[in-house]
């Protein structure tokens, strides 16, 4: 991660401090917000006694999904160089192997040798990369969880008259994540008995 | 064999292409959401679909009802995170071919792929 990087998650967590201490030393939580004034913290929504804006919330966790996304495609990008660089080396063995001076019988095991471990590391590369799929799970789990906050955000603001709900349109996410990313395990099928049954009751009908 | 790739995770289709290229399917293009995947199905060409689930602008199931309605016949296989007996019922309902829950093996890619392409 850049430092520019950092710097400007830094500045999106802090973004949210003053409201936070406004709330303290401000009106009650459940107290009115007083009227926006027109450049003024009240006046972009997260006012006085108000909890941060939901948006808020929604830009770190797109801020946050989008440097992990960022930054998983660079590590991506060093396996394939890896990979690539190892496929050359298995190249350049074959053609060492066919060369004249190479037709010992212990220089031949050598090469093979070097060739087993060759694609070994051609593996562990590959299973590496299959393991970068927890960025994606990761990603939903958080945005399932952003939904869910967002409920109880306007749960309470529904309580408490405040007006101001979260905005549900302004995110990116999609409009099934409550669905997603973590389903219990009590609740997880196998999907090929799921499958079967299915083709099943369609041949039945 | 043209296989369309519809995923709103660039790491994910990265994965998806990688064990497609290992298993000899290189001929791929991709999507971020539904509706830029009925975009790229309608320059024509693909004979296979891959679609998540949950995405933003139009979700993997509203996807696969449309390409459905015009193309009855082209295989669909779903990988996503949801993994309940409904949300798997509801797939094959919308016309899904086959399913795989995320995090997957490259070896089941492979084995859905295959029995896809039967």
């Amino acid at each position: 991660m850049d430092q520019s990087e950092i710097d400007a998650l830094l500045k999106a967590a802090g973004g949210k401090a003053p409201a936070a201490k406004a709330k303290k030393k401000g009106t009650s939580p459940v107290a009115e917000p007083s009227a926006p004034e027109p450049g003024t913290e009240s006046g972009t929504g997260a006012g006085l006694g108000r909890p941060p804006e939901d948006g808020q919330v929604i830009s770190e966790l797109d801020a946050v999904t989008a440097v992990t996304e960022r930054e998983t495609n660079k590590v991506m990008d060093q396996l394939d160089t890896i990979s690539r660089l190892v496929g050359r080396q298995q190249e350049l063995i074959t053609h060492v192997m066919k060369h004249e001076g190479a037709q010992n019988p212990a220089i031949q095991e050598a090469i093979r040798e070097i060739m087993s471990s060759g694609k070994e590391v051609q593996d562990k590369v590959y299973e590496a990369m299959d393991l970068m799929q927890f960025q994606d799970i990761t990603r939903q789990k958080l945005e399932r969880i952003v939904f869910h906050l967002r409920q109880i955000h306007d749960y309470i603001q529904d309580l408490l008259g405040t007006g101001s709900k979260s905005g549900a349109d302004r995110a990116s996410i999609s409009r099934t994540i409550h669905m997603t990313g973590t389903t219990p395990d009590e609740k997880k099928s196998h999907a090929d008995s799921v499958i079967e049954e299915f083709r099943r009751s369609k041949t039945k009908e | 064999m043209k296989i369309l790739i519809v995923d709103d995770s660039s790491t994910m289709r990265r994965i998806i292409i990688n064990t497609l290229s290992r298993i000899g399917y290189s001929d791929v293009v991709e999507a971020e959401h539904g509706k830029a995947g009925l975009e790229k199905l309608g320059h024509g060409g693909v004979e296979m679909i891959i679609t998540d689930w949950n995405m933003p602008e139009m979700d993997g199931l509203e996807f696969v009802q449309t390409v459905r309605g015009n193309n009855p016949n082209i295989p669909i296989l779903m990988v996503t995170t949801n993994a309940a007996k409904e949300d798997i019922v509801q797939a094959l309902q919308a016309g899904v071919n086959n399913y795989v829950v995320k995090p997957f093996t490259p070896e089941t890619l492979k084995e859905k792929i295959e029995s896809l392409l039967g």
